[in-house]
C-alpha cells in the first residue's frame, strides 16, 4: 500500500467511525429512555437515527471500496 | 456541578452527548470548531473541556496553548477516533490528560467528568526512588550493585551481567546505559532468539542480496548502537560456531556485514547477560573462553530477590502504583500482605513478583482499594527447581544409578518390565538392584 492510499484509507475509516460513534451515543439515549431518565419518545427518535447511521456507515464503506478499487486498477 | 465545554463537529453526537452530560448534572456548552471554542473561552469559565482531536479548522491540540494561559485551566479530555493517536498525544502533552476513544459510551463520559483517575494520584504514597532511572531497592546488595554500576559507567569497559532468571538483567543494562551518559542509543537484542542463520545478520547487518530474503541493506545491532550501549541477552545461548565472528568484532572493533566486504568501525559498550553461573559457563563450554574475557571485563552478579527481601515491599508498592496509574484503580497494600510477600522465596525473582502483583490486581475489585491475594503463592518453576537434583561431582555412580532407577519407576508407575526397558537393562538386573536397595521382599 502506498502512502497516499493509506491516507485515503485513513480518511475513510474516520468517516466510517463517525456514524458508529453516533450509534453508540443514540443507544445510550435509548437506555436512558427505557430507564425513564428522558422522555420515552426520544427513544423512538434515537432508534430511527441509529438505523440512519448504519446506512451512512455502510455507504462510507462502499465509497471506500470503490475508491480504493479505482486506485488498484490505475 | 461542572461547567463543560464540548467541542466536536458532529451535531448529532454533541446533541446526544449534551443530553447525557446534562443528565449527569452538569452544565454544558458546545462548539463545532476551534473558532467557536475560542469564543466561548473568552466568555465563560469552564471546569472541563471535551475536545475532539480532528476539527474542521484544525486539530484540537491547537487549543492547548490558549488553555494554558487561562486564569483557571480547565481539565482537558481529548476525543479521538483512533486509539493510536493516544500515544502521539501523550508525547505531545504529557501523561496528565484523559482520552475518550470513539465510539464513546456514557460510562466513559461519566468517568472522565468525575475525574476518577484524579483522586488516585493524590493518594500515591512517598515517592520510590528509581536509581539510574530504572532500579528499585535500598537493600545492602542493591547499594553494592549501584556502586558497581557507577564505577563501571565511568569507563567504557564491557560488562557481563550474571544472575538468575527474572532478577532484572535487562533493567540493569539500561541503568548502566543511563549512568554512562552515552551519546548513542541503547539497543537490546536476544542472542537466544535467532536461528544460526539469522544471528549474523542481526548482529553485523547484511548487504542487499546477501541471502534469500535480504531484499535491502540492513545495519546490525553493533552499528545501530554506535557510541551507545549494546545489550546482548542470553549470550550463552549463542551458537558456538558464531562466536569467533563476535570475537573478531570485539577485538578489532570493526564489523563486516553479511555479504559485504567493507569493514565498518564500531564503537559501543557491550553489556551481555546470562542466567548461568560463572562455574556453569566454564564447565558447559557454552561460551568460548576468549569471548568470555572480552565480554566480562567487568562481571556484575545481580542478587536474587530472596537475598534482598527488604526490597520486596518497595517493589510490590511500585508495581501496584504503576498498575493503578495504568488502570485508574486505587489499590493499596496492607502491611500484613507485604509481610506475606516478604516471606516467600520468589524463585522467579522480580519478574515473578511483578506478575504476581499484576494477577492480584486483576483478581481484586477495581472499585475498592483492597488487594485480593491468592491463598498460596506458587510458581510452576519453583517445584521444578527443587525436584531436579543437579548432577554434581562428588556423588557415586551407585548413588546416581539408584536415583535414576527410582525416577524411572515413578515415571512408569512402578511397572518393572517397562522400567527395565527404558533403563536398557534386563528385568532380572532391575530386580537384583531393587533387592540390593532392600526394596523388595525375597519372594517377589
Amino acid at each position: 500500500m502506498t502512502e497516499s492510499e493509506f491516507a485515503t484509507l485513513a480518511t475513510h475509516v474516520h468517516d466510517a467511525r463517525k456514524p458508529l460513534n453516533r450509534i453508540s451515543m443514540q443507544a445510550e439515549l435509548v437506555k436512558m429512555a427505557l430507564n425513564g431518565d428522558v422522555p420515552a419518545e426520544r427513544a423512538m427518535d434515537a432508534l430511527d437515527k441509529i438505523i440512519a447511521s448504519t446506512k451512512a456507515c455502510s455507504e462510507s464503506l462502499t465509497t471506500m471500496m470503490s475508491e480504493l478499487g479505482d486506485s488498484q486498477t490505475d | 456541578m461542572l461547567t463543560v465545554l464540548l467541542v466536536d463537529d458532529d451535531p448529532e453526537f454533541t446533541d446526544v452527548a449534551c443530553t447525557i452530560i446534562e443528565f449527569l448534572g452538569h452544565e454544558v456548552l458546545t462548539a463545532a470548531n476551534l473558532a467557536e471554542a475560542r469564543d466561548w473561552l473568552t466568555k465563560e469559565t469552564f471546569d472541563h473541556v471535551l475536545l475532539d482531536f480532528m476539527l474542521p479548522d484544525g486539530s484540537g491540540a491547537h487549543l492547548f496553548d490558549e488553555l494554558d494561559v487561562l486564569p483557571k485551566r480547565p481539565r482537558v479530555t481529548l476525543i479521538t477516533g483512533h486509539p493510536s493517536v493516544k500515544g502521539i498525544i501523550k508525547g505531545l502533552c504529557g501523561p496528565n490528560i484523559d482520552y475518550l476513544v470513539k465510539p464513546i459510551q456514557r460510562e466513559e463520559i461519566e468517568a472522565v467528568l468525575t475525574g476518577k483517575k484524579d483522586q488516585k494520584k493524590q493518594q500515591s504514597g512517598p515517592k520510590i526512588t528509581r536509581h539510574f532511572g530504572h532500579l528499585i531497592g535500598e537493600s545492602t546488595p542493591m547499594k553494592e550493585l549501584y556502586k558497581l554500576i557507577e564505577r563501571v559507567s565511568r569507563t567504557s569497559a564491557n560488562v557481563m551481567l550474571l544472575g538468575e532468571s527474572g532478577v532484572g538483567k535487562e533493567v540493569v543494562a539500561a541503568a548502566i546505559h543511563e549512568a554512562s551518559d552515552a551519546e548513542g542509543p541503547y539497543i537490546a537484542t536476544n542472542c537466544g532468539a535467532f536461528s544460526k542463520e539469522l544471528i549474523g545478520s542481526e548482529l553485523f547487518g547484511h548487504e542487499k542480496g546477501a541471502f534469500t530474503g535480504a531484499v535491502g541493506r540492513k545495519a546490525g545491532v553493533f552499528e545501530q548502537s554506535e557510541n551507545g550501549t549494546l545489550f546482548l541477552d542470553e549470550i550463552t545461548e549463542m551458537p558456538i560456531d558464531m562466536q569467533p565472528n563476535l570475537l573478531r568484532v570485539l577485538e578489532n572493533k570493526v564489523v563486516i556485514r553479511v555479504g559485504g566486504t567493507k569493514a565498518i568501525p564500531v564503537n559501543c559498550r557491550v553489556v551481555s547477560a546470562t542466567n548461568r553461573s560463572m562455574e556453569e559457563i566454564a564447565e558447559s563450554k557454552v561460551l568460548r573462553e576468549d569471548i568470555y574475557f572480552r565480554l566480562a571485563v567487568f562481571p556484575i552478579t545481580i542478587p536474587p530477590l530472596r537475598e534482598r527481601k527488604e526490597d520486596i515491599p518497595l517493589l510490590a508498592t511500585y508495581f501496584i502504583d504503576e498498575l493503578n496509574k495504568e488502570n485508574g484503580t486505587n489499590f493499596i497494600w496492607e502491611d500484613t500482605q507485604l509481610d506475606t510477600l516478604k516471606a516467600y522465596d520468589w524463585p522467579g525473582n522480580v519478574r515473578e513478583l511483578r506478575h504476581f502483583v499484576h494477577r492480584a490486581a486483576i483478581m481484586s475489585d477495581p472499585e475498592g482499594s483492597d488487594i485480593e491475594l491468592p491463598k498460596t503463592i506458587e510458581s510452576p518453576f519453583a517445584k521444578k527447581q527443587s525436584t531436579t537434583p543437579a548432577l554434581q561431582a562428588g556423588r557415586t555412580i551407585e548413588d546416581v544409578e539408584k536415583e535414576l532407577i527410582y525416577a524411572t519407576l515413578e515415571k512408569v508407575n512402578g511397572n518393572k518390565t517397562l522400567a527395565a526397558e527404558m533403563l536398557g537393562i534386563s528385568t532380572k538386573t532391575l530386580y537384583n538392584r531393587l533387592h540390593a536397595y532392600g526394596d523388595l521382599s525375597k519372594d517377589e
